[in-house]
């Protein structure tokens, strides 16, 4: 039976979500002259501290930047040759992050590795460490150190893990080649979180427009102890935290609370590959699947080297189609992330680099609300989107925050759907950091 | 080289308010031929005069108050031809035209422009008409189709005119002729199946939604029905379905929940079934739909949904 969450949106019917130009397009490996690594690729309080210097040699594999606090995680070197550079960059983002760049010497001599085995029979308070030390954050997109997340506080009472395949954004098929490549990497992932956390119960969720990788799912996940394959629904935002959680196991996120508190974990497919990869061979997490598609000559979905620079990849791919690109953005278009330039780098949370022309890139320009009440039939929160954006406008947050403004997940299915092309969803976000500014300095 | 920067989402959905307000004039397309079909050059001349004053009205006050051009999102144009489909035939062309400046500058512009009228401006330039010219918006026009075609063989005289908005049922009208549009009526009100194709095509379209036509025709059948009239011939006859597909399905005056919709459009049909059966006028479909808008900020304001996550912590 297919399940899924009320309200929602279908993007871009015309393009069929633009997943034609990549889904059936194989992963292949692509490895650029230089990789530029930022060091903030997590969230956490600070980002990682380096341990290398400029004109070091560094092997593929090794720790070239240390965890800092509880919560932070090591940074690996992608590629084997010398350290060219320790220092910011321009990444994602107003600020520039810290940043190492290492010019490849195409070796890919790897540090020696030390892998826990077969994911059934290793020592079960092994895995959550061996995570951490790969390197892993979420790679669905919020980039959470993973090791946090399945270390779970006293009295936590978690019995569902929920993989997230759903990859319900626009343009995006990086965890569809994915499941459909390496779906045992995916189970084994999960067996691994399952064991780490001693939680019975695992699903693995898929929209129903990615049949072949349910199937591949289907059968990888054949015989393993407490794994099953849900068919979700294709609607946006299908693989929203709170929504795939509705969907699969008909419990709702307590407002404000976390996954935790509806006894459900959710990770991204990715992720769980990593952890496969962390747990069996004790591989860091130095490369991922990235789809570069758009206005890009040759669509594709490439294994990118973390640090990879957009600008390589999109060579990769042929370069533009145009002469001059409108927007790039880092992931799908309903969420994504625009680029200031072309040369910030592939994180470990980049799944999809998608180029628009000038035309698609031009912002729409506001007209007022004709009460066509779209916002409100696709909000997947059940908030009312109109009434928050015109008490953002009149900036009476007060009033915002009664009608749940914090509640929002910021899908963007509202600014979508919108005949009046009005910035809701910006409104929102704006307007909750002003929030979230006020209460940290306790006003 | 300057990239944009922006949230997203970065591509937004086709439908845009132009293209809406499009799609209401394609599905008022049928209405109109019918209009034609029945009355001639008379339907054009009375359209022409309304959609033409509209724009024109929507054009002086923008330029004037120095607001954005906002002609090319249809809505005035919607606004025009609604007023148009809503005069008798044997109306004075100047009706219409005060009508639709009425309608545009009054109840939409004076209230902020589109988006904030409280009333329905077509149906609001309406009931202002049918209270200053009563005499020339009740004096409804037999079809001029059904003298030369023949086919209206019903007793015609002293019922070339009738007194009545939109006359509710003749004696002796079958149901063919209520689906026809060969009835006395408004010139664009008169013909159900064009106004059902309508209908249908902004079902396809997804530009109306159903609760509210669906909810108002529904309750004006039953209630007929419990009222010993048949139900059929109540929905048919008059403005109701006119009203209900283009009149009360008006975004802007209507509520913004579906709950609050079926409400709105009960309300709509409750209240044309009393004013056609306990009040003074023969017809209620504008005073009805009319009242329903003033309450819509009511039933915004009173009616919540639940939010995701208002629920207890698991386990």
């Amino acid at each position: 039976m297919m399940k899924s969450f009320r309200g929602g949106v279908h993007p871009l019917p015309g393009l069929h979500q633009g997943k034609p130009l990549t889904d059936s397009k194989p992963v292949k490996p692509y490895v650029s002259e230089m990789v530029c690594i930022p060091l903030n690729m997590h969230i956490a309080a600070a980002p990682s501290k380096p341990i290398v210097k400029k004109g070091d040699r560094v092997l593929m594999g090794q720790v070239i930047a240390e965890a800092v606090g509880p919560r932070g995680i090591p940074v690996h070197a992608s590629v084997s040759g010398t350290v060219k550079e320790v220092g910011n960059v321009q990444q994602l983002g107003a600020r520039t992050s810290p940043c190492i760049t290492i010019e490849n010497d195409f070796q890919d001599e790897w540090v020696e590795l030390h892998g826990l085995g077969n994911v059934e029979n290793c020592d079960a308070s092994a895995i959550i460490p061996a995570i951490q030390a790969a390197g892993i954050c979420g790679m669905g997109g919020a980039g959470f150190p993973t090791h946090a997340k399945l270390t779970l506080p006293e009295g936590a009472k978690v019995d569902t893990i929920i993989l997230n395949g759903a990859e319900c954004e626009t343009y995006l098929n990086a965890d569809h080649r994915l499941m459909l490549e390496n779906p045992v990497r995916v189970v084994d992932g999960l067996r691994a979180a399952m064991r780490a956390t001693g939680v019975e119960n695992g699903y693995i969720a898929i929209e129903d427009n990615k049949r072949d990788a349910i199937a591949a799912v289907t059968k990888a996940a054949t015989g393993r102890k407490g794994v099953h394959v849900v068919t979700l629904k294709a609607k946006y935002p299908q693989g929203a935290e709170k929504q795939i959680i509705k969907a699969v196991t008909g419990r709702e996120v307590p407002s404000g609370g976390l996954p935790m508190n509806a006894g459900c974990i959710v990770m991204n497919v990715g992720t769980a590959a990593a952890v496969a990869q962390a747990v069996i061979d004790g591989r860091p997490l130095v490369e991922r699947i990235t789809t570069v598609t758009g206005r890009v000559r040759e669509p594709s979905n490439l294994l990118l080297r973390v640090g990879t620079i957009f600008l390589d990849a999109i060579g990769a791919c042929g370069g533009y189609t145009v002469e001059e690109p409108g927007k790039i953005i880092a992931g799908g278009t309903m969420t994504g992330i625009c680029a200031p330039n072309e040369t910030i780098s592939v994180t470990k949370t980049t799944g999809g680099i998608v180029v628009l022309n000038k035309q698609e890139a031009t912002s729409m320009e506001e007209s007022p609300c004709i009460r066509c009440s779209r916002c409100v039939e696709v909000c997947p929160m059940h908030l009312n989107p109109y009434k928050l954006k015109n008490l953002c406008d009149m900036n009476d947050l007060e009033t915002a925050r009664k009608n749940n403004i914090m509640d929002c997940i910021l899908c963007s299915s509202c600014s979508y759907i919108c005949p009046s092309r009005r910035w809701i969803m910006s409104s929102i976000k704006n307007a909750r950091e002003i929030i979230a500014a006020q209460q940290k300095k306790g006003v | 080289m300057a990239l944009h920067i922006s949230t997203g989402p970065h591509l937004r959905s086709r439908q845009d308010t132009p293209s809406l307000m499009r799609d209401v004039l394609i599905a008022l397309c049928p209405a109109v031929a019918a209009s034609l079909y029945f009355y001639g050059f008379k339907a054009l001349w009375i359209e022409l005069i309304a959609l033409a004053c509209a724009l024109l009205s929507e054009y002086v006050w923008q330029r004037l108050m120095k607001k954005p051009m906002r002609l090319g999102d249809f809505s005035a144009a919607v606004t025009g031809l609604l007023i148009g489909l809503n005069m008798p035939a044997t109306v004075p062309l100047w009706v219409p035209a005060i009508g639709s400046v009425f309608a545009i500058i009054i109840v939409k512009q004076l209230f902020g422009g589109i988006g904030h009228n409280f009333l329905n401006p077509a149906l609001a330039a309406r009931a202002v008409l049918l209270t200053s010219w009563p005499s020339y918006m009740t004096k409804a026009t037999v079809p001029l189709r059904a003298l030369t075609l023949g086919f209206y063989e019903k007793t015609l005289e002293g019922v070339d005119t009738v007194a009545a908005a939109t006359p509710l049922l003749m004696p002796g009208t079958d149901v063919k002729d209520l689906l026809f549009g060969n009835i006395p009526g408004a010139i664009g009100e008169t013909c159900k199946i064009a106004i059902l194709l309508g209908l249908i095509y902004l079902l396809i379209r997804g530009v109306v939604r159903w609760q509210i036509p669906v909810c108002m025709l529904g309750t004006v059948a039953l209630l007929s029905w419990i009222l010993g009239k048949d139900p059929m011939t109540a929905v048919l006859s008059g403005g109701v379905l006119f009203g209900a597909v283009f009149m009360a399905t008006d975004y802007v005056t209507t509520p913004m929940l579906k709950v609050g919709q079926a409400i709105f459009g009960v309300g709509c049909g409750l209240l044309v079934v009393l004013i056609r059966n306990f009040g003074n006028y023969p017809e209620g479909v504008t005073y009805a739909i009319l009242i329903m808008n003033i309450v819509t900020p009511l039933l915004d304001r009173s009616l919540n949904r639940k939010v995701y996550g208002e629920v207890k912590q698991h386990g």
